[in-house]
């Protein structure tokens, strides 16, 4: 079989270093790197790559530049936008111009890896190469033993809600696909789902697989799934399979086949609902003490596959540790910057421990792939302080409490550094990551009198 | 007699805002705060009965310890099987409700929180 071409395109070397190291893992690729827009159009042309994963912000030619040459010259190309920036108008120009998809930083290696396979297993079907796709990495945590294509819908906006939406009908209307029981109500669970993730700008997917019985619907969301009563209420009134587990929900719909066809046929006349509610033969359980242990253990390495700080550490190499190393010398001016700040508590004092020390620590952490989401918990934070400086100086009660919490919040980040870059000795990377991020939002909530923006029916219970 | 109220969680910056807001509750007599950032050592102290509370409230992800394995050693201990135990989590997951509830946990409660909703919640478990 022959191999497809996987071209990396960014400026900064060490992403490069992480999106080769998480591609190598892919079977059947070959890879190359540009640094530019401009080399990316030049290799494009001598090296015929069958993907592209483009960087947007980069020197000589950016991104958006080079996808417009390239989608001109081989239209084939399928070019994958790997950003940290979520902008609709950038979204809408890279679609003009053919885009085909995204992967936002932080990057999510499994679903890095599960949009390539799937474009590759798109690109090998079209050139007759089914027989020899992989089988190895279901999503769906009730059968590993699927067909080796897969849909996957980017759930960013009305638009891709209303595809999945459309995808979803069309099945459920045509002949030998899906058995949706009481439709409207899987549509409108997906739809509350769907609106959830997109109120809360998370990048959402959709992934659909499919065994030779059955569909596996999955949506998948960056953070935890908060199950509005609503959603609850229409899992519980439903007797198909379901699985609902921290980030993910993942739908088991019965195919319409062999013994039914007969049925089918006969009641081709009756309308779609009728036939469609003749062949519901769904069960949902929504309790994760139902899901049986292997299960379990394939959602946990699907979705929740935790990486040591030794192993984390190990691949990232010494050039970046020595620079996250290097941020206990920030430490020090953590401590100096807030003690001028409380000397002198003045907006200007305030400004330059935002700028001088939050927004520097940010920068080296967004260096690093995997902590893009706590070096934007600092940033915003930075922003917080930033535009609101003159108004806690105001009060002195609350000037205090801000200086003991962004300490406090200073000693956090040491201990985090200790315990993943020294130590070594978490056995999740990301132990601190919500936390930390939450922290930074109740500092902004009790600067500016706010009540956290929670839901109340979610928030607390009690057995 | 004031209620022991002890909270764990490795991030200083999150025992700091539990303490701003049960100021009042301890100024008024009603609780006495205490605060540990390392599991491990709450648990030896609990252990060897050099401490101990009315209420727990313990955060899930921490370094030397996670918080359900800690509920569950706290629980295991005849001393302690029948203290309230909350569990503070950025996870309002169903699967961490379930281990939560088998453990024995009275509850969970998600950060951020806000003030009134923490003393509120310590009031119910309390009864203070």
């Amino acid at each position: 079989m022959g191999k497809l071409k996987l071209l990396i395109v960014d400026d900064v070397e060490d992403n490069r270093l992480v999106l080769r190291a998480i591609c190598r893992k892919l079977e059947n690729f070959e890879i190359k790197e540009a640094e530019d827009g401009l080399e990316a159009v030049e290799l494009a042309q001598d090296w015929l790559p069958d993907i592209i994963l483009m960087d947007v912000m980069m020197p000589k030619m950016d991104g958006y530049e080079a996808s417009k040459i390239i989608k001109n010259l081989y239209p084939e190309t399928v070019i994958i936008i790997v950003s940290a920036v979520t902008d609709p108008n950038m979204q809408k120009n890279m679609s003009d111009i053919g885009v085909d998809t995204y992967i936002h930083k932080p990057i999510d290696k499994e679903l890095i890896l599960f949009k390539l396979q799937s474009i590759g297993a798109s690109l090998r079907l079209k050139q007759g190469q089914f027989k020899t796709l992989s089988r190895k990495n279901a999503l769906n945590p009730f059968n590993s033993d699927i067909r080796s294509f897969r849909i996957i819908f980017d759930i960013t906006d009305t638009e891709s809600m209303m595809d999945f939406g459309m995808w979803l009908f069309d099945q459920c209307a045509s002949k030998d696909v899906v058995a949706c029981g009481r439709l409207d109500l899987i549509v409108e669970l997906f739809y509350k789902l769907m609106r959830q993730g997109t109120k809360n700008q998370e990048n959402l997917s959709i992934i659909v697989e499919e065994s030779y019985e059955e569909v596996y619907i999955t949506i998948k969301f960056e953070n935890m799934i908060v199950l509005e009563p609503r959603m609850s209420e229409i899992l519980n009134a439903f007797e198909s399979e379901f699985i609902v587990q921290k980030n993910i929900l993942c739908a088991k719909l019965k195919k319409y086949i062999e013994e039914k066809n007969s049925n089918f046929e006969a009641q081709k006349t009756t309308s779609t609902k009728e036939i469609v509610q003749e062949i519901v033969e769904l069960k949902i359980t929504k309790e994760i003490h139902t899901v049986a242990s292997k299960e379990r253990e394939l959602l946990r390495q699907s979705f929740t596959q935790k990486t040591t700080a030794a192993d984390y550490v190990c691949d990232i190499g010494g050039d970046i540790l020595d620079e996250i190393l290097d941020l206990a010398s920030l430490d020090e001016e953590w401590r100096e910057k807030l003690t001028t700040f409380e000397e002198m508590p003045n907006d200007e004092n305030l400004k330059k421990f935002a700028n001088g020390v939050l927004d520097v620590y940010a920068h080296t952490i967004n260096s690093l792939f995997e902590f893009t989401a706590l070096a934007y918990a600092l940033t915003s934070l930075g922003i917080f302080l930033k535009e609101k400086a003159y108004v806690v100086v105001q009060d002195p009660a609350k000037t205090r409490t801000l200086i003991m919490l962004l300490e406090n919040l200073g000693y956090d980040l040491v201990s985090w550094r200790k315990h993943i870059f020294e130590l070594q000795d978490t056995q999740d990377i990301h132990y601190l990551d919500s936390s930390f991020f939450s922290s930074c939002m109740q500092i902004e909530g009790i600067m500016s009198n706010k009540e956290i923006d929670v839901d109340d029916d979610n928030d607390m219970e009690f057995f | 007699m004031a209620k022991t109220v002890i909270i764990v969680d490795d991030s200083k910056a999150v025992v700091a805002m539990a303490e701003l807001a049960l100021e009042e509750m301890v100024k008024s007599g009603a609780i006495e705060f205490k605060s540990y950032l390392n599991p491990l050592k709450l648990l030896d102290a609990l252990q060897n009965e050099s401490e101990n509370f009315d209420l727990l409230i313990s955060d899930i992800n921490m370094p030397e310890m996670n918080g359900l394995d800690l509920a569950k050693a706290i629980k295991s201990n005849n001393r302690y099987k029948t203290k309230p135990i909350i569990i503070l989590t950025t996870e309002s997951s169903n699967e961490i409700k379930m281990a939560g509830k088998e453990i024995g946990v009275t509850g969970w409660m998600v950060k951020p929180f806000s003030d009134e909703k923490l003393v509120k919640s310590i009031k119910m478990v309390l009864g203070v």
